[in-house]
């Protein structure tokens, strides 16, 4: 058994209209045997920015506090809050910089993109271990259920997605995928990121389906 | 093998270590305590490999007292958790990692809460409402997860956590005898007999 | 070795008498008519093999049987069914009715317990009461009926979308309309269209063509075929029970 399935876990994030989400589960064990069904995988860090960190939970906290610290040298040097397209390029670094020992993470990003307009475009991203971007216009995934949110997400993502459509269609494809995974599961967590900064966040042992967006 | 288990009731944490020490096939001792007390309202089980274990707890121990000579206010539970984490995560990508779990149970004097963590030699931090190592968990986990009340008296506590050492002595072939019991609350530490 | 010798270093040679050729099969059962469908696709490793191999084989005019696994045991395996349906066609003058198939297929497959047929088969038809039904298969004959089931490569891929689509799965029903038991077949058609596109667009073994089997209870009219671009009938009698066949391009990249 390979140490990235070691904790379990999953994480999704989509792009829709004027918005973003990402999701996760919220299990924690050690191999089969669930320990905690209140794990957090997912952390924000700006208001318009989220990042998503499956993999090995100790490198989960390790690495949450490692970007704390770097954007927040990051936002007192510049005199600005971090933009989701340089954040990415700061976790792609800082997962290379330990090319031959890495952290056991694939990380997710998700958050509004601020344009040379003035306005604010969704922005998606996801890392392999090392650090290899992937910018992707509709889904990203990764953790133990990746394989079955691709197949999932493939049939339930369409473009242009409203924040409550968008709610549903990233929700329905987690808990539809996690549940055939063993090592993901026990509860869900949803961010929903609009240009508005406005942050709607579900947290539940499940979440209701059906019942559009709960704040 | 070595069992611990701790809990969370209603203004306090309890926590359950087993007292023999092990070489081999020998017991070598019956009544070590396995659960330190880092500080006031901070207890911590540990178990693992050993050597590490107490070289480890003893490090933590003095790390926590030196902050509170310093400050003169010793670490709430969460940053005690954190800052332990830390030494752990660290010490596993050096070149001989600590082989030491962790359960650590505090009350926070400043938000009246009680606080339990779970750790394993990994690095991995958790906060939950009760927890075990060793192959305790395999049967206390269960038990804990039907029996387990956030809001129970230190008594209904106790009786929980007899639940889950009897199990143990019932089903595990290698169970071990004797239990430490000590409770963090609001008046401080305190251990109790079973 | 330098000085000459070999005796010091034995070597080991083996034959692996299995091999994997990709590709995905499903299946979903309606009330009255029973749909099968197969990928086209056979790879190995990396190299695709060819195009065009169908994975679903109609075995009777109410029975249609998928295949995936080890391409050569599923061909093998089904050549071996269908000479068993011959056999029982000239005993009874009939074709086997679908339980019985699926406890054939039982006990061949356990037959060959400890050299087995490396292949995940699904079995669709109509039931003798009319009823649509679904039999899946593990390789040793561990067999059970559903409503829906895929398997192959991008079985993890297609089966929790089963899930969502077929048994509502996670989805709450509005009050005083609970969710239907079976879906009518226009809506299932479009589901394994659409699970096989997604299962092309994400796994590399699955794609170039796509072959749906529809059939249909004896007296169902043929409502949800209709406008099919492309719909075949394989079944020439026009009653019992009909077989059609539905051909669909997919991504061949």
């Amino acid at each position: 058994m390979s140490i990235m399935q070691y904790n379990g876990g999953s994480v999704i994030a989509m792009v829709g209209k004027d918005c973003v989400a990402i999701a996760s589960d919220l299990r924690l064990g050690v191999q089969s045997l669930s320990i905690s069904s209140n794990f957090e995988k997912i952390f924000p860090v700006t208001d318009r920015l989220y990042i998503g960190l499956p993999g090995l939970a100790s490198d989960v906290t390790t690495l949450r506090e490692q970007f704390r610290y770097r954007v927040n040298m990051y936002t007192i040097k510049e005199e600005r809050e971090i933009e989701p397209q340089a954040f990415a390029q700061l976790v792609s670094s800082t997962l290379y910089e330990k090319r031959f020992g890495p952290y056991f993470i694939e990380p997710v990003i998700a958050g509004m993109q601020k344009t040379p307009s003035g306005s604010y475009a969704p922005f998606i991203a996801a890392t392999d271990l090392i650090g290899c971007l992937n910018f992707a216009k509709d889904f990203v995934v990764a953790g133990t259920a990746s394989e079955k949110l691709f197949g999932v997400a493939e049939g339930l993502w369409e473009p242009d997605l409203e924040a409550e459509d968008l709610f549903e269609t990233i929700s329905q494809t987690l808990l539809n995928a996690v549940d055939r995974d063993a090592f993901s599961g026990w509860g869900a967590i949803v961010h929903v990121i609009t240009k508005d900064k406005i942050v709607i966040l579900s947290s539940s042992a499940f979440i209701s389906p059906g019942l559009g967006l709960a704040s | 093998m070595e069992v611990s288990f701790a809990m969370t009731g209603k203004g306090y944490v309890l926590l359950a270590a087993d007292t023999t020490a092990v070489h081999s096939i020998i017991k070598v001792k019956t009544d070590v305590d396995k659960i330190k007390e880092l500080s006031p309202h901070l207890l911590m089980a540990y178990s693992g490999e050993p050597g590490d274990t107490v070289q480890f707890a003893e490090y933590v121990e003095r790390n926590i007292r030196l902050y509170q000579i310093r400050h003169t206010y010793p670490l709430r539970p969460p940053s005690a958790a954190s800052w332990i984490r830390r030494s752990l995560a660290e010490s596993l990508r050096s070149r001989n990692p600590y082989s030491v779990n962790l359960l650590l149970g505090g009350y926070d004097t400043s938000t009246y809460t009680p606080h339990l963590y779970w750790m394993d030699y990994l690095g991995t931090l958790v906060e939950v409402p009760f927890a075990a190592h060793g192959y305790g968990s395999y049967f206390a986990l269960s038990l804990l997860d039907r029996y387990h009340d956030p809001e129970a008296t230190v008594e209904e506590g106790l009786a929980v956590l007899r639940r889950c050492l009897d199990e143990v002595s019932k089903r595990l072939v290698v169970s071990p005898g004797k239990y430490k019991v000590k409770i963090v609350d609001k008046d401080g530490i305190r251990e109790v007999e079973l | 070795m330098p000085d000459g010798s070999f005796a010091s270093h034995p070597q080991e040679r083996q034959f692996n008498p299995y091999s994997e050729n990709g590709g995905t099969i499903l299946a979903i059962a309606g009330a009255d008519f029973s749909v099968i469908a197969g990928d086209t696709r056979q790879s190995e490793g990396y190299s695709i093999q060819t195009r065009y191999a169908p994975k679903v084989f109609r075995l009777t005019d109410r029975a249609v049987l998928a295949v995936n696994g080890f391409a050569a045991d599923g061909n093998m395996f089904v050549k071996k069914v269908k000479q068993r349906l011959e056999w029982y066609r000239h005993a009874h003058a009939k074709d086997m009715p679908l339980k019985a198939i699926a406890r054939l297929i039982q006990t061949m497959l356990y037959a060959q317990r400890f050299f087995p047929y490396y292949v995940y088969n699904i079995l669709g038809g109509i039931e003798e009461d009319g009823s649509g039904a679904v039999y899946s298969f593990d390789p040793v004959g561990s067999y059970e009926r559903e409503a829906c089931r895929a398997a192959g490569a991008a079985q993890s891929l297609v089966q929790p979308f089963l899930d969502n689509q077929i048994y509502f799965k996670n989805q709450l029903a509005a009050p005083n309309q609970p969710h239907p038991v079976h879906l009518p077949l226009s809506d299932v058609l479009s589901i394994v269209i659409d699970s096989f596109t997604g299962a092309t667009e994400r796994h590399i073994e699955v794609g170039d063509g796509l072959e749906i089997y529809v059939v249909l209870a004896h007296g169902r009219s043929v409502q949800g075929l209709e406008g099919v671009p492309g719909v075949q009938e394989l079944t020439t009698s026009g009653e019992g029970d009909r077989v059609f066949v539905i051909r669909r391009e997919l991504k061949k990249d």
